[in-house]
């Protein structure tokens, strides 16, 4: 303890906090996130390492309690088996089209959005609604509206003479993942064209104005000004878009399960049926390390891109 | 000036298609609850509601059953909010103003908690739970969505306090103020939109909140409208209008508080989720 103390009082930290941080002792600002780091840690922390140490264990729902370490036997089962690399295949559509689909389209309506016109705000207002419906209220909205005898998509694409045989979209391989990609970026687009639009809104107008007297086109100016600025927002969203993807569990489970036949089966549905249909929790835990390891590698190579990119810049 | 019109009229055409793409499924839940049956399996569609049929949404209240759930949503929703605020709070402020062993660790968690997906963590906290007598109950819910909204929670009034002058703080300490003092007495007060933004993010995380809820209450009368409303799919028994009229009751509220905090919850949400 005094060895503590005596730190406490030379030491340039002490100095600093002196300076900068309001009074109390060394241990003020543990007292402060004690609580937080405990409920993290007995909430996030201990079931993360517990479903690591699953993922290298033969486990039964049934008997949970009792598990058969393997090795990295799940891993090797999992990667050889074709439906598994299937579902690898749709998550990697599934979050790529998310990420370009929720991206793009937030960016046209941002910029739709952006010049002044009468109603702005109300615009701005109603096109956030999407993102503010709770997800299980935007499955059943979409499942009824997809229904194959009264939903009206049907009836408005049977309309138009380009109806699906028989109207099953959701039960149909081909159907299914379109209409549930096009369920999730109708629920993401509000939210990147809203963060988007504040972007653009910091874009100097000086600068475009600038441009525009030196005789330089729309699409020039855009590519020279306004996309130069909004590009660290553009790649922050992408990253977002994909974890939040990666994540996406009720949409994809109430509205098809997965299927028809796996066709909409990304890992977090994978992992959720494996766990409690097949009650394989060591494999479960498996397909879902996969999940957050990709994440990882996204967000670490996406930091190590910005960063050379800055260097490069400099 | 002929050109500048023509823009200007296909910028307010894009604007209105934008906008009914955003509208027409919440419009259309609110038209297929207000029908009556002959509209809804007529050969033509009707696209407008029939307010004649508004009796829709006093009789699923009155059945009680989805009051129930909606109830449940709300006890589980406001104890998120308190939990995962009153524990945000400091952690934002220890981030933010002090400077301390494990702070990097502490943040690459908060950050690194955000990439879990729910139906990850769904078995070892089963488990958890079920050691601890937390199953079957909606304090346990609150406990695990109030850790999973926490670190966006956090981050966003971490953020919040670096924004307000330190200078506030060292005439409250020459007064000989202590820290939890000037945390209560000048901070918390000085970052109330944040805080106000933040708790419209917890309360509808856990008003959403759908996985835990599923596997971890078996009680019908304990389940929360999420999962109410999520049995609706799938299922036939229900008049679609009573389903759809429960569903509009479960979104209003959401839609409407997302409307005015829009701009401080979409600011949070981005400066939270990856700075750092």
């Amino acid at each position: 303890m005094t060895v503590l103390k005596q730190q406490q009082t030379s030491g340039s930290r002490s100095e600093t906090r002196r300076r900068g941080s309001p009074r109390g002792s060394k241990w003020t600002p543990y007292l402060f996130l004690a609580p937080a780091a405990v409920f993290i840690l007995v909430f996030q922390v201990v079931p993360l390492v517990q479903e690591i140490f699953l993922s290298f264990t033969r486990t039964s729902l049934l008997n949970p309690t009792r598990s058969t370490w393997v090795g990295l036997d799940n891993f090797t089962r999992i990667f050889g088996d074709e439906d598994f690399r299937r579902t690898l295949l749709t998550t990697f559509i599934y979050v790529i089209v998310c990420v370009v689909g929720a991206v793009g389209s937030g960016l046209a309506v941002a910029l739709l959005l952006n010049k002044g016109f009468r109603g702005r705000g109300w615009a701005r207002a109603l096109v956030t609604i999407p993102w503010a419906a709770p997800g299980i209220a935007v499955a059943l909205i979409a499942t009824w509206m997809l229904n194959p005898d009264y939903g009206i998509v049907n009836r408005f694409l049977d309309a138009v003479g380009l109806g699906v045989p028989g109207g099953a979209i959701l039960d149909s391989p081909k159907y299914a993942l379109p209409a549930i990609l096009a369920t999730t970026i109708w629920q993401l687009f509000p939210f990147t064209s809203v963060v988007l639009l504040s972007a653009l809104q910091s874009v100097p107008p000086d600068l475009t104005e600038a441009a525009t007297v030196d005789g330089a086109g729309r699409w020039w100016t855009f590519r020279a000004v306004t996309w130069q600025v909004i590009k660290p927002t553009i790649g922050l969203l992408a990253i977002l878009m994909t974890i939040w993807s990666l994540r996406r569990f009720e949409l994809i489970w109430l509205m098809t399960k997965g299927g028809p036949v796996g066709a909409t089966e990304t890992l977090v549905i994978d992992l959720y049926s494996e766990a409690f249909d097949s009650k394989q929790l060591g494999s479960a835990a498996a397909i879902g390390m996969v999940g957050v390891v990709v994440s990882l590698i996204v967000v670490a190579g996406s930091r190590f891109v910005a960063r050379a990119a800055e260097r490069e810049a400099r | 000036m002929r050109p500048l019109r023509i823009g200007l009229t296909l910028r307010i055409l894009g604007v209105l298609v934008v906008l009914g793409v955003a509208v027409f499924p919440l419009y259309w839940m609110i038209v297929t609850a207000l029908s009556s049956n002959s509209d809804l399996f007529a050969a033509k569609a009707r696209l407008v509601p029939d307010f004649s049929q508004f009796g829709v949404f006093i009789d699923a209240l009155a059945e009680g059953k989805a009051l129930g759930w909606l109830r449940n949503s709300l006890v589980i929703a406001l104890g998120t909010t308190v939990l995962s605020i009153g524990l945000g709070i400091p952690l934002g402020y220890a981030l933010s103003r002090f400077s301390f062993w494990g702070k990097a660790v502490v943040t690459v968690l908060l950050l690194f908690t955000q990439m879990l997906p729910e139906a990850l963590m769904v078995v070892p906290l089963f488990s958890l739970f079920r050691r601890f007598g937390l199953l079957d109950s909606l304090g346990g819910l609150i406990l695990v969505n109030s850790a999973f909204v926490l670190p966006i929670v956090a981050l966003i009034l971490k953020g919040a306090i670096d924004g307000i002058p330190r200078a506030l703080e060292e005439s409250a300490r020459v007064d000989g103020a202590r820290p939890l003092t000037v945390l209560t007495r000048i901070n918390v007060p000085l970052i109330a939109p944040s805080i106000a933004a933040t708790a419209v993010i917890a309360f509808f995380h856990a008003w959403n909140e759908y996985v835990f809820a599923v596997t971890f209450i078996f009680t019908p009368g304990k389940q929360p409208a999420s999962v109410g409303i999520a049995n609706f799919i799938g299922e036939l028994g229900t008049p679609i209008q009573t389903v759809m009229a429960v569903a509009f009751m479960f979104t209003l509220p959401a839609v409407v508080f997302y409307l005015f905090a829009q701009r401080h919850v979409v600011a949070g949400m981005t400066a939270g989720a990856v700075k750092g």
